[in-house]
């Protein structure tokens, strides 16, 4: 099966007086049709950067996507001008996209149901009489209660979690083929996530479209995402199905990452919880061997001797960046 | 999904719900924190019986504004010549009354083009940013590096006298302001999320432009429009008063001045008057545009 949407060497790099950061450095993944993945990594790893370059949002300069490819539908979606119509025709049409922020991702001078409806006049060439009637019917999906009266209110009007259902139903409006929400529940409450995310995944299950979750928060991706992409400082370390990352995790950085997070039913006295030591390498300065390197406590000869490790194959669809993994290889 | 969001079966009371939250009106407030305070609302009249000055000026007028009767010139005033009559036995009260239709037409069209092309320009150069900000930006601060009478006086030398002269030369001169402005706060507006939400729905660049940033950006924009048309209509008189403005004999403010100002030891009216008119009409602005922007600033909620 070919995958929906796949990204290859995908490189995204910022031109800054301090110098080029390579924000996402050599990225490649595949988006399955009606998959939920995970995208996982601590701020500033290149996660947003990587999906905005997909649909070509990154502002040049200081941004640039230097190489790589985005297939999609037989397309490589970065032959196409970041500016032209074919790309408009893309984005919220085929591959819509969530942010972070529901307080100031929508609009405050217009209505939620003009912000509704917009879309859906560009994209599908509704008249706005029948635009008007789907937007109510979103409305109701989301759970909004009174959803005809509300199409009058102005974002102020809304909480938090509200809006941020509101956008939810904005991208989900035209029926895209993928959804990218990027750190989705990051500005909300650990009620309102879960609501949120229950949400996603019942519109992505109604409407068949994939869903990728951007977030640094790996109970999210857990109980959600059927595979998961762990990356670390502009490159993808460990690759697998969910099951395969949680109860199987190979590389230190990922080891690492589920070691500092609590577990249900745990005492104080069973584990402590391990953070992993020092920062992340500075993007601008970074080193030629494993960028993971200064923080692991597991580092060989090897690791100091040779460039990046590449990713490769450690069983079933289970792919690690480590040489300690890829020496072990069963 | 939770069982009470998601729930539609359930009808929603929604008398209850909206008596726990009552819709909150922007415009209201907006209106008390204007009304609230004197000076805006003084301003707001000066201009209201401005404009039907101006438009009832035929009803209003004693005498017709270029009736001359050399009989009675130089009149001091009287119960006949409210205000005197001018060197030419013009009444001075009826050509005060004229006058506001100069200065209303004048002021409203020059800062409508200015406005329009300036902002056009800011969002263009903000929005796109790069050689077209750059090209935009410095042709604005070549614009601004010349006194705006000065530049008013160039182009009105070279396009000779005339209302719609006068209108073209204040127009371009009063450009640089509202397109400065507007840059600097779409540079703002464009930051935000909505905006980057816009392009990830494959918005048009034309539509996030007009529709998303620029209604953001308006508030600062009227508030300078607002005190603009005061300035307007301030430099079309000092234009009249140096008998480049408006041709004799359609009755101007500045050009009154001009023409009683060689009798101000013998009759003060004659200048004193209409530059007493210029003087309240550019404060009844300035005192509105200072009410909108109190009015419309969000930082100052809740201080005045």
């Amino acid at each position: 099966m070919t995958p929906l949407l796949s990204v290859e060497n995908l490189k995204t790099y910022f031109r800054t007086y301090r110098g080029l950061v390579k924000a996402v450095d050599g990225v490649s993944f595949d988006i399955n049709e009606k998959e939920i993945i995970g995208l996982v990594g601590e701020s500033g790893c290149g996660k947003s950067v990587s999906m905005l370059s997909i649909l070509q949002l990154i502002s040049n300069p200081p941004g640039e996507i230097v190489s790589g490819r985005v297939m999609f539908d037989g397309q490589d979606l970065l032959q196409y001008k970041s500016k032209s119509d074919a790309m408009s025709a893309i984005r919220g049409a085929k591959i819509a996209m969530i942010f972070q922020e529901p307080m100031t991702s929508l609009n405050p001078v217009l209505t939620i149901g003009r912000q509704l409806t917009e879309s859906l006049e560009i994209h599908l060439n509704m008249t706005p009489q029948t635009a008007q009637e789907r937007a109510i019917e979103l409305l109701r999906m989301i759970g909004i209660p009174d959803a005809h009266n509300r199409l009058d209110a102005y974002p102020h009007q809304f909480s938090g979690g509200m809006r941020q259902r509101v956008m939810i139903a904005i991208a989900i409006s035209c029926n895209p083929k993928i959804l990218i929400a990027d750190e989705p529940t990051t500005a909300v409450d650990v009620t309102t996530q879960a609501q949120l995310l229950e949400l996603m995944q019942d519109m992505v299950n109604r409407f068949d479209t994939s869903l990728v979750i951007v977030t640094h928060n790996l109970g999210v991706v857990a109980r959600y995402a059927e595979r998961i992409y762990v990356m670390y400082s502009g490159r993808i370390v460990e690759s697998g199905l969910a099951d395969d990352i949680f109860l199987n995790p190979r590389h230190p950085y990922t080891i690492g990452l589920l070691k500092c997070v609590p577990q249900l039913g745990e005492t104080r006295q069973e584990r402590k919880l391990v953070p992993i030591k020092g920062l992340p390498p500075n993007l601008i300065n970074m080193p030629t061997n494993c960028a993971f390197l200064p923080r692991c406590d597991r580092a060989r000869d090897i690791c100091r001797q040779q460039l990046w490790p590449p990713l490769e194959l450690v069983g079933g669809q289970h792919y690690v960046a480590c040489f300690r993994e890829i020496m072990e290889k069963p | 999904m939770t069982n009470d969001a998601n729930d539609d079966t359930q009808p929603v009371d929604i008398a209850k719900w909206s008596e726990t939250a009552p819709r909150y009106s922007e415009i209201k407030r907006m209106i008390s924190v204007f009304v609230g305070r004197p000076l805006p609302v003084i301003g707001l009249v000066i201009i209201v019986l401005l404009i039907l000055v101006a438009i009832f000026a035929p009803l209003l007028a004693p005498d017709p504004p270029n009736q001359m009767e050399i009989i009675n010139k130089l009149q001091q005033p009287s119960s006949e010549h409210w205000l005197g009559t001018d060197s030419l036995g013009r009444d001075t009260l009826s050509r005060i009354i004229f006058g506001s239709r100069t200065s209303l037409i004048i002021g409203i069209s020059v800062t409508a083009i200015s406005s329009i092309i300036g902002i056009v320009l800011g969002l263009l150069a903000a929005y796109f940013g790069g050689a077209i900000y750059h090209i935009i930006m410095r042709f604005m601060d070549a614009l601004m590096a010349f006194p705006m009478l000065l530049l008013a006086l160039l182009v009105a030398s070279l396009l000779g006298a005339g209302m719609l002269n006068i209108i073209i030369a204040l127009g371009i001169g009063m450009i640089a302001a509202p397109c400065r402005l507007m840059c600097g706060v779409v540079m703002s507006v464009k930051q935000n999320d909505y905006v980057l939400s816009a392009r990830a729905m494959g918005m048009s660049n034309l539509r996030i432009m007009f529709q998303e940033i620029l209604p953001n950006a308006f508030p600062p924009l009227l508030v300078l429009m607002t005190i603009g048309i005061g300035a307007v209509i301030l430099a079309e008189a000092g234009l009249s008063f140096l008998g480049i403005g408006i041709t004799p004999p359609t009755a101007t403010w500045g050009g009154m001045v001009n023409d009683g100002y060689k009798f101000i030891m013998t009759n003060p009216v004659l200048a004193i008057s209409p530059g007493v008119a210029i003087m309240l009409v550019v404060f009844g602005f300035n005192m509105l545009g200072d009410g909108l922007r109190d009015a419309l600033d969000p930082k100052l909620r809740g201080v005045i």
